[in-house]
């Protein structure tokens, strides 16, 4: 039975069922931990594991859903472009604070790493945690990271920054949409751009914007400090 | 058909990334070159947003998703996971608040010397 799964069909299908439920799950009970990728990841391995179905079964299907990792990163240039004149007015303060919000995020993992010790592996896979997956994954990887634990930091830093950005704005007292938009991008990327979508319209263009601006800043900062 | 030309423009945008990537004397990512490849089409109106938007809806709407396999990929790296778990937890936690305070700190600022704040924050 367990060699049927050897199917890229069957990764794939397990994967939509899974996110699925995570999606009716949220629905049903407004919970922001009961996020749908994280939910779907944790059915995806329970299921993997209670079945015994090896993981090279599963990657099968997985490759083909990370073929659209690229396109879809690709296509915040359309999300940006439709807010163009938002960002010909605000492209200072998008530059200032990316900027900031990028060395702060390099700076303070790198002080946190060495305070708990961690090997140079581990710093490097950590280091771009804050950017999108597909940035964060090739500049963990240009300077010896381990691209799957980039992945779970990057998904832990995207699920935290999601539950706690209403909390935030208000903790921190931004009343500026555009403020708000841009923060929350440069913290947590596109699961925090899916919370700012739902805060309104413009926070979901900024905080687009600030994925790829903070992506591209990480990865110029990542070329000289590493 | 129309579905059909607009996956094929973007992942002819990808494809065209990937040469550049590899043709570039340092590390820079396929995809980041592919957002500026398209925001470049689209600034200098060589491909308008109707040319792709069906597809590029379909695509950010569901990002999330596409993230999936990616975090399954854990699997792999229980061991070394194991004995960072503690230290990763607190990090991600401390910067994302610590990256949101100062960015939006630095904007308002920004904001202020440029004569705007009051009115907005």
């Amino acid at each position: 039975m367990i060699e049927w799964t050897a199917s890229p069909f069957f990764g794939v299908a397990l994967s939509v069922l899974a996110f699925w439920i995570g999606v009716r799950l949220q629905k049903r009970t407004g919970l922001v931990i009961c996020n749908p990728l994280l939910v779907g990841i944790l059915l995806v391995i329970a299921v993997l594991a209670a079945l015994k179905i090896p993981y090279e079964n599963y990657r099968q299907g997985g490759d083909l859903i990370n073929l659209f990792l690229s396109p879809a990163t690709a296509c915040l240039a359309v999300a940006i472009y439709s807010k163009i004149q938002i960002l010909k007015k605000n492209w200072l303060p998008v530059l200032v604070g990316c900027t900031v919000g990028s060395l702060t995020s390099m700076g303070s993992v790198w002080v946190l790493c060495r305070l708990f010790g961690l090997e140079e592996a581990l710093t490097a896979s950590l280091l771009p945690k804050s950017v999108t997956t597909p940035i964060a994954v090739s500049v963990a990887e240009a300077h010896g990271g381990i691209s799957s634990i980039t992945v779970v930091a990057v998904i832990l830093t995207g699920i935290f920054g999601s539950m706690v950005a209403p909390l935030l704005i208000r903790l921190f007292r931004v009343k500026d949409p555009v403020t708000a938009g841009l923060a929350i991008g440069a913290c947590s990327h596109a699961m925090g751009t899916s919370k700012a979508l739902e805060l309104g319209e413009t926070e979901g263009a900024m905080s687009g914007l600030a994925i790829g601006v903070c992506g591209l800043i990480t990865v110029v900062l990542s070329m000289f400090l590493l | 058909m129309k579905i059909l030309c607009q996956v094929g423009v973007i992942f002819g945008v990808c494809w065209v990334s990937q040469i550049l990537e590899s043709l570039l004397p340092f590390a820079f990512p396929a995809s980041v070159i592919g957002m500026l490849v398209l925001f470049l089409l689209l600034i200098t109106r060589l491909l308008r947003v109707e040319h792709i938007q069906e597809k590029s809806d379909f695509l950010l709407a569901n990002m999330a998703f596409f993230f999936l396999p990616a975090g399954v990929s854990i699997l792999n790296y229980l061991e070394e996971l194991r004995s960072a778990a503690v230290a990763l937890v607190v990090i991600c936690l401390t910067t994302t608040v610590l990256v949101f305070g100062a960015t939006a700190l630095s904007i308002r600022l920004t904001l202020r010397l440029m004569g705007r704040g009051k009115g907005h924050d």
